[in-house]
């Protein structure tokens, strides 16, 4: 199990919030993803045993947004 | 006898309209909430300094909504009020479970008003300051169908172009927002009667340049010698526009509408807190007692414009 922190890069809204932690069903391996549009920050709470961070990363990148770690 | 039949076609889907419903229930449920939030006005709205310091207040919210929009500084990513989490979290397992082609889009429509973006929440509290349920509505419901199209447009094509793209749409909202915010402060600042806003800044300059290049400023209209003076209201301004009366004594004030439906008709003296709809058609005398009759006094619409 693992519990990061990340900043989240392109977000505007309350909508892209919704989007990003729609991720929460999409992607096996993630426990719980809570995105602050305030802070544009996201902390996952993920099994690295069955996701990897680059794997989060592209789908991130795949929602349009940039995700590194803070 | 024939026995074999032509496969039926498969039914295609029709994308548009759950489009069109989720759009149409959109509009519906902006329309109900600006009726919601001009009644919040219109209860707010106690007298013109009450008022003024409500659009102010609107100014300076829609000024910081245009500088986290120009991205200036992260502190103004608290000009926008996130939703609870269960409220969005709601919306998006409902529209994943829910797969009714009219009944999901509705919902979902109707759900958006709790997921209003950064301009949108600009222009609800706008709502607010009208301080009419109609035009409360009439905001919304003008803001959502005129931005619907544009916004779907502009995100369409700043996906397929890019973030340079992006950047320049959050940039053109955020000088459109800047605009309305200085706008309200205007109002609020003309409301409360104060000499700092822009056109009465303008209006006083405009006298100076004038008494200075040694032309006449426009000429004032004076109260006979009862104090009486007798004002003509036109659905674009009020003639005359200016008068001057001798300080200490006080004036008798007739303000004379005829046939008259515009926003001229909100007729406001701040520095006496006089607040009045004026009638279509009627004479309204406004008696202002002498200790009043000092100094400038300022009318206004009661949005605040000179």
């Amino acid at each position: 199990m693992a519990k990061q922190v990340f900043t989240v890069k392109g977000m505007h809204c309350s909508a892209c919030v919704m989007t990003l932690e729609g991720l929460e069903d999409e992607l096996a391996g993630i426990r719980s993803l809570k995105v602050s549009l305030h802070k544009q920050r996201a902390e996952i709470d993920y099994d690295d045993k069955k996701i990897g961070e680059d794997e989060i990363r592209r789908a991130f990148e795949g929602k349009g947004y940039g995700l590194a770690r803070a | 006898m024939r026995l074999w039949r032509k496969p039926e076609k498969p039914k295609r889907r029709n994308a548009a309209t759950p489009i069109a419903l989720f759009l149409g229930a959109k509009l519906l449920a902006y329309s109900i909430l600006g009726i919601f939030l001009g009644w919040i006005g219109s209860v707010l709205q106690l007298s013109p300094y009450s008022r003024a310091a409500l659009q102010i207040g609107i100014g300076i919210f829609m000024l910081g909504t245009a500088a986290r929009l120009f991205n200036l500084h992260p502190i103004f990513r608290y000009f926008i009020i996130e939703p609870p989490r269960f409220v969005t979290r709601f919306i998006r397992r409902y529209a994943k479970n829910n797969a009714s082609t009219v009944a999901t889009p509705l919902f979902l429509g109707t759900l958006t008003i709790f997921i209003p973006c950064g301009v949108t929440q600009a222009m609800m509290v706008l709502a607010v300051g009208t301080g009419s349920p109609l035009l409360g509505a009439a905001i919304m419901f003008a803001f959502i169908l005129g931005t619907t199209p544009v916004f779907f447009g502009l995100a369409y094509v700043a996906t397929r172009l890019g973030e340079v793209m992006h950047t320049r749409f959050l940039e053109l909202a955020g000088a459109v927002v800047l605009i309305l915010g200085l706008v309200s402060i205007e109002g609020g600042l003309n409301l409360m009667g104060s000499p700092y806003s822009f056109s009465n800044l303008l209006n006083a300059a405009s006298v100076s340049l004038a008494q200075a290049s040694g032309g006449s400023p426009e000429v004032a209209a004076q109260p006979d010698a009862n104090g009486a003076i007798t004002i003509q209201v036109y659905n674009t301004g009020y003639s005359p526009d200016l008068i001057k009366a001798p300080s200490g004594k006080p004036v008798s004030l007739t303000v004379v509408s005829n046939g008259t439906t515009g926003c001229t008709r909100g007729f406001v003296i701040p520095s006496i807190g006089y607040q009045r709809t004026l009638p279509e058609t009627g004479q309204t005398t406004i008696n202002i007692p002498a200790s009043a009759a000092n100094g400038n006094l300022r009318l206004h619409l009661l949005d605040g414009h000179v």
